[in-house]
């Protein structure tokens, strides 16, 4: 009798340590957090109204925190094979999504990166003239 | 009519009841009896989390515990016993004879319907507890070809393209880490710093996984088999024992048709015996008479 509720106990313990290892929950967020701080990112790089010392102390708080979500994004198993347009699309262009990573990868600054993925150069910026429509 | 007489007619139609109960038994395929002992496994959508290997012991278990396999105990005590009873009498019956033979063999007929009545119930229930281990495997099996066919070109493609994201991520993170430390921000962020500290402990934790005897994948001929092969190989030892389930109720049934027969022969000889002790009615008395009828 006690060995039957012993084998109750254990198997009950096999199915739940089953359950957990699994994986832990999904947070379904952390793409989208990474995006935003992306574009809060491009965003202080963009901005006029902002002195140079200013600009830089941004740029540096705002790349260490996107750094750390863009691992958290990579390191996420729970977005492995997670066929959602956010994740698809996240995962579709590597460059522009892990920006930070991609950048650093290339040798390029994160500005230049994201201005290439856009289509544009630092280059092609500089060369063009300003004239009206 | 003397007490050996009035015993034939009752040996007689108990012969016949056996006769009957015999045939009965030798019909194939015998329905899987209804609010008798029942399994109810765990729910495959919980089994299939489990490593394969305890997966077989955890059915086996199961069943075990359940009130069908007390009810195949139960009988496979009784049948036990049944063999023992029966090879008793069939060694009483080779060293005696005259009435108490004929009784003998009468108890053995009895005895060997009861043994088949009771061989039958334990197929009967042999087969149930295959017929339901048999589903739950097919259900555990469903379940991971589900998760196999969800894979599709899309998803497929998508997997590739992050397990390339994070090939890529994992050769240009000491770069990345080394551009941070040359910021103002310095040092490491928190998450760096547990992460690190908790990669290590994951590590080890991962490496007593992979190493524990539970988790070692069942091993077959060609090496080590898929949680899928494994239980296809599961329900092709199922299929098997049904199988043989099959062969074993024609041997009931032959074994019933024998039976049958020794008790239409012992009815035989009984009446044979019968017919010789009795007082011939005769057919000729009407020629005996005739000289009552013709005068002198």
């Amino acid at each position: 009798m006690k060995t039957t509720t012993w084998m109750k106990t254990l198997t009950t313990a096999a199915l739940i340590a089953g359950m957990t290892t699994v994986g832990g929950m999904a947070h379904a967020g952390n793409v989208e957090n990474m995006e935003r701080e992306r574009a809060i990112l491009i965003d202080t790089m963009l901005t006029a109204d902002l002195s140079p010392a200013e600009r830089q102390s941004k740029i540096e708080t705002s790349t260490r925190r996107l750094v750390d979500l863009e691992r958290l994004v990579l390191r996420d198993d729970t977005l492995i094979g997670r066929n959602t347009p956010v994740v698809r699309r996240a995962f579709g262009n590597y460059d522009l999504t892990f920006l930070v990573h991609a950048s650093t990868e290339a040798g390029m600054s994160i500005m230049d990166t994201w201005l290439d993925q856009m289509g544009l150069s630092s280059q092609t910026l500089m060369a063009a003239d300003r004239k009206h429509r | 009519m003397n007490m050996r007489n009035q015993h034939q007619p009752f040996i007689s139609k108990s012969l016949a009841a056996v006769f009957a109960a015999t045939l009965v038994v030798a019909i194939p395929g015998v329905a899987l009896a209804e609010g008798g002992p029942t399994w109810h496994p765990e729910s495959s959508e919980r089994l299939v989390k489990l490593p394969p290997t305890y997966l077989q012991k955890t059915l086996d278990y199961d069943f075990e515990q359940s009130d069908l396999g007390q009810a195949m105990r139960d009988i496979a005590v009784e049948v036990e016993f049944k063999t023992l009873t029966l090879a008793d009498l069939q060694a009483a019956i080779g060293q005696s004879d005259g009435e108490v033979r004929t009784e003998l063999r009468h108890q053995f007929l009895a005895e060997k319907s009861v043994y088949i009545e009771l061989a039958v119930a334990r197929n009967t229930l042999q087969r149930q507890q295959l017929l339901t281990k048999m589903a739950v495997l097919d259900d555990i099996l469903a379940e991971l070809t589900a998760d196999q066919a969800s894979m599709t070109p899309a998803r497929q493609q998508l997997i590739d393209h992050q397990q390339a994201a994070r090939s890529r991520f994992e050769a240009a993170m000491a770069d990345v880490d080394l551009s941070l430390a040359e910021t103002t921000l310095g040092t490491e962020s928190r998450y760096s710093l547990e992460f690190a500290a908790n990669f290590t402990a994951i590590e080890a934790l991962t490496l007593a996984i992979q190493s524990h005897s539970m988790n070692e994948g069942p091993m077959a001929e060609e090496g080590t088999l898929t949680k899928r092969e494994y239980l296809r190989q599961m329900i092709t030892d199922v299929e098997t024992e049904l199988a043989l389930l099959d062969q074993q109720e024609k041997i009931i049934g032959q074994m019933a048709k024998l039976v049958a027969l020794d008790a239409m022969a012992l009815s035989n000889d009984l009446m044979g015996v019968e017919l010789a002790q009795a007082n011939d009615p005769g057919t000729g008395t009407v020629r005996a008479a005739i000289g009552f009828f013709v005068p002198n």
